[in-house]
């Protein structure tokens, strides 16, 4: 039997019809922030089920954290695709058109958008209260900050870093702006939901069954054994199917149609779902001469939008990993999750690590272009080693940093040149206090049966499941089945997300085939890793094991349009023992693929609120032509090494990796993506230009008078810019910017462009007045031909 | 209105409305599943089915201007389709949302370029959207089942 991927054999939850089952379609709010002052839908016709929100008044909030979302908003839309009324008829389209007769009445509010502004004082606020979830997700002690719309608070203490900051030689500060990015199944949220009885019954592609269980659960005030939730294999989720989404609406039409109800998203109503957080991140380093870092302060504001899903999860580990792998003797960290009227953000492949990342590895490189460094040389001299502690207080094992960074460093030939090419290292942490549950039954006829709620979305995890049980029982592959997981049916488990079910599971299952050799029909084993951390000072353990990467790019830029290239990319990851091979470097190819996308151009454009690209026109995602010439990576394994989670550790050090081949140039970006347009601007700063060309006549100063760090300039108006261009990092061959300098500079000149008007309105003249001849000779012609 | 098609080989007759995307005919009136929905716009390939030998893009193919073509999905191909073998043997799929899509717009191009170099199978591939990233390893299928194409070839005398 061949794959059922390549005969399109695969059954996906928008695959799944039940018998006498209704199609719904949600009306969304198009205004960021209102009061909903009514809801008309007196024009849809009889028959078709319409959801309003005072069918739903009964049923409290839910979310996977703070408890904010309602299943329809009571009182206000806060943000642009808010569903505000949901319509199930016996064909979508006729769902669709119902959709058209609801009338809502708005009454619009301010809004606020940007998460620096959102949690400034005096912001207006997204939510009056912050209620915390009960569910298993807010297991970290959020720390919600009144009366504003910080949802939480993660800070991190460790040492003095004033007393730090004193003792350095060098200090850089950055602030940097990642764009809200958006996941991309290829297969769109799907949900199907019938009641039987009185069991909640939903089938629906989710990383988080049990998640999904407690939430509903809860809506309706029942026992969780009454809701039983099944999650076929996804097409593709990267986050985005994780926690509820349509499932609450899809169940509340059902229970008022007593029928199934089955909602399947428009593309475009994916980016009013969720979408990975915007976040503003400032970093300071502070060194000695010698390259020592002895202070590390961040600052983090993750745009968590409407409502907060998990983004306080996801503030707190872009914090807590901000620092990076690297000694410092004093850390400070404050991480905020931020609600703003934007959709809501959530998990995303990297949760939060691409974000802070994105800040620090720039920034190092930064501070070694003001040391005088090689950066690979100041990362080297900082990266932990086995048995260090962390800033948050845990010590480290099975520590690989120097081993990657030195594999991603000789994949470009660092030591050759360094222009044009860029590195970063990192570690991302996996979700701790960590539990896993798994049971394995022996069938007739010699085949077994795992049971769990591992979820499969492309990443293997069944065929990783069945080979590790296959092994531990001897027994050949085939003969061991991983069915979909249903709450009914498999041990509790938290959820399939921070690449950690390979890892917990594959634990687990040692526990559970133990336990059937030793009982006979049925084998159950469950790991616990302890830890968590502190949220008020950062102190604990993160994580319990940590996913360690680097990256190297080398780029090709074309300074006079600013348009750049990825010519190279190499990602070696730590993977401890690779249990399928070619899955394992699916998943890492995967990662890097989607972190191009990143760095080059995926970005949620928004307009007062409403998302403006939310297509695959206007959104786009790296196809097959956008591959650089050389995408390689590297699993280092470890003689018995344990299994390693590996699905998201090659995303975060992507983008840091071509920004830095950027600033070998002297180009020095601070915002993702990287449009053509700022790197031209970042051109135009290290010549000296600064935004001479749209204000002609400005001078660079230093701010010390001596340093030329990109990073650090300020401009003064009302001189001449300079016409020569700046080297940077002894680099060669910029023999195209003394001409591109002095084209610049001409136009710049108050002369030059007097000239310049003068000749464009002559050369205007002249086309007019040709224009205006042929007219009247043609006008001639056909008065001689009448 | 009814629009007959010739699908996978089987002439068929199916009831469609006259602004019916042919996407939802394939899926709905015949339940071929392995054409599928991701941007409706025609621009990510999910929904590739070959229509007179051509890969298009079904979800802005209305389905009355379909009538009387040769229609193609991998539910045709079998499953033992040299194509199909490469993917699975180069493993370049991951979710396989995507997947069917792809091995047609391959089978396209090596019965246009049974020796395609990497600019046109990243060019021509390019159509087809994988959000799971899998292009090396399709750019590898693609390759394989050019190389089993031409062993399988019987080889003509005189050169």
């Amino acid at each position: 039997m061949t794959d059922p991927r390549v005969t399109g054999a695969v059954r996906y939850s928008q695959d799944v019809a039940m018998e006498g089952m209704l199609h719904a379609r949600l009306l969304r709010s198009p205004v960021a922030h209102a009061r909903v002052v009514g809801v008309d839908a007196s024009a849809v016709p009889e028959g078709i089920i319409v959801l309003l929100p005072e069918d739903v008044q009964d049923l409290g909030g839910y979310g996977p954290q703070v408890k904010d979302q309602e299943i329809l908003p009571q009182e206000r839309v806060r943000y642009a695709g808010d569903v505000v009324a949901a319509v199930a008829a016996e064909i979508a389209d006729e769902a669709e058109e119902a959709v058209g007769l609801i009338n809502v009445d708005y009454e619009e509010l301010p809004a606020v958008f940007d998460e620096v502004e959102a949690a400034s004082e005096g912001a207006i606020l997204v939510h009056e209260t912050t209620n915390i979830s009960r569910n298993d997700a807010a297991y970290f002690g959020i720390r919600p900050q009144q009366e504003t719309n910080i949802c939480h608070l993660f800070r991190l203490r460790h040492g003095d870093v004033e007393a730090g900051f004193g003792e350095a030689d060098a200090v850089v500060e950055e602030t940097y702006h990642t764009a809200g990015a958006t996941h991309v199944p290829m297969e769109p949220h799907a949900a199907v939901a019938r009641w039987e009885w009185d069991r909640l019954e939903v089938v629906s592609g989710t990383q988080t069954p049990f998640n999904m269980r407690t939430d509903l659960a809860g809506l309706f005030s029942i026992d969780e054994e009454r809701v039983r939730i099944i999650s076929p294999p996804m097409g593709g989720s990267f986050g985005a199917k994780t926690f509820v989404r349509t499932e609450a609406i899809a169940a509340c039409l059902a229970r008022k149609a007593k029928r199934p109800v089955k909602i399947v998203l428009e593309r475009d109503e994916m980016w009013m779902t969720l979408n990975r957080h915007p976040a503003t991140v400032r970093v300071k380093l502070g060194a000695r001469s010698d390259g020592t870092l002895v202070a590390s302060e961040t600052e983090c504001w993750a745009n968590t939008g409407a409502y907060a899903d998990c983004g306080p999860g996801v503030a707190q580990k872009m914090g807590f990993a901000a620092p990076g792998p690297y000694r410092i003797a004093n850390v400070r960290v404050d991480s905020r999750a931020v609600y703003t009227n934007l959709p809501p953000n959530g998990a995303f492949r990297g949760y939060g690590q691409m974000q802070s990342t994105w800040a620090r590895e720039r920034t190092m490189d930064l501070l070694a272009d003001k040391l005088g460094m090689d950066p690979l040389e100041l990362r080297m001299k900082n990266l932990l080693k086995d048995g260090d502690k962390y800033c948050t207080g845990e010590t480290m094992h099975d520590v690989h940093f120097e081993r990657l960074l030195q594999d991603a460093a000789d994949a470009v030939a660092w030591t050759e040149s360094r222009k044009n090419k860029g590195l970063c290292v990192m570690l991302k942490g996996m979700q701790t206090p960590s539990r896993a549950a798994i049971a394995v039954e022996i069938e007739d006829g010699g085949t077994y049966t795992v049971r769990c709620a591992t979820t499969e979305m492309g990443q293997g995890a069944k065929m990783a499941m069945r080979m590790m049980a296959a092994e531990l029982l001897d027994v050949g592959v085939e003969k061991v089945s991983c069915p979909d997981p249903d709450t009914d049916v498999v041990p509790y488990d938290t959820r399939t997300t921070s690449s950690r079910s390979t890892h917990m599971m594959g634990r687990a299952l040692k526990v559970a085939v133990a336990d059937l050799k030793e009982n006979g029909e049925r084998g159950y084993g469950e790991v616990v890793d302890e830890g968590g951390l502190d949220p008020d000072t950062g102190q604990g353990v993160a994580s319990s094991h940590w996913h360690q990467g680097a990256a190297a790019a080398e780029v090709e830029v074309d300074e006079e349009t600013g348009r750049f290239g990825v010519m190279k990319l190499h990602a070696p990851i730590y993977a401890g023992r690779v249990i399928n091979r070619p899955a394992a470097e699916l998943q890492n190819e995967g990662s890097m693929i989607m972190g191009l996308g990143t760095a080059l151009f995926e970005s949620n454009e928004f307009a007062e609120g409403q998302i403006t690209n939310a297509n695959l026109s206007d959104y786009n995602v790296p196809a097959m032509d956008d591959m650089p010439a050389t995408l390689s990576h590297e699993l280092v394994e470890r003689e018995g090494g344990e299994v390693q989670g590996l699905g998201e550790t090659a995303l975060p050090p992507v983008p840091p990796a071509i920004g830095n081949a950027l600033y070998s140039r002297g180009i020095h970006v601070t915002e993702l993506p990287i449009s053509a347009e700022s790197v031209l601007d970042a051109v135009d700063t290290r010549d000296g230009r600064g935004d001479a060309w749209a204000k002609a006549g400005c001078e660079p100063v230093s701010t010390d008078g001596r340093n030329d760090s990109p990073g650090e300039r300020v401009f003064a108006s009302g001189t001449a810019p300079e016409p020569t261009p700046t080297p940077v990092n002894g680099s060669d061959g910029l023999s195209d910017q003394g001409r591109l300098s002095s084209v610049r500079f001409l136009f710049a000149s108050p002369s030059a462009l007097l000239l310049l008007g003068t000749l464009g309105i002559g050369l205007l003249a002249i086309a007019l007045y040709r224009l205006l001849h042929r007219r009247g000779a043609a006008e001639k012609k056909a008065l001689l031909r009448s | 209105m009814k629009v007959r098609l010739n699908v996978n080989g089987q002439p068929v007759e199916v009831e469609a409305r006259a602004d019916e995307m042919l996407l939802d005919v394939l899926r709905g009136e015949l339940d071929l599943t392995s054409v599928r929905y991701t941007c409706g716009i025609g621009v990510c390939g999910a929904c590739t089915a070959l229509v007179d030998g051509e890969p298009i893009s079904t979800c802005i193919l209305l389905a009355p201007l379909a009538e009387g073509k040769e229609i193609t999905t991998v539910e045709g191909l079998g499953g033992n389709h040299s194509v199909q073998r490469a993917f699975v043997e180069a493993e370049a799929f991951q979710c396989g949302y995507c997947t069917p899509g792809m091995i047609l717009t391959a089978k396209s191009l090596l019965e246009e370029n049974p020796e395609p170099t990497e600019e046109r199978i990243r060019a021509y591939m390019g159509g087809n959207l994988c959000r799971c990233g899998c292009y090396p390893k399709i750019e590898d299928a693609v390759n394989l089942a050019a190389s089993m194409s031409k062993a399988a070839t019987p080889i003509k005398g005189g050169t």
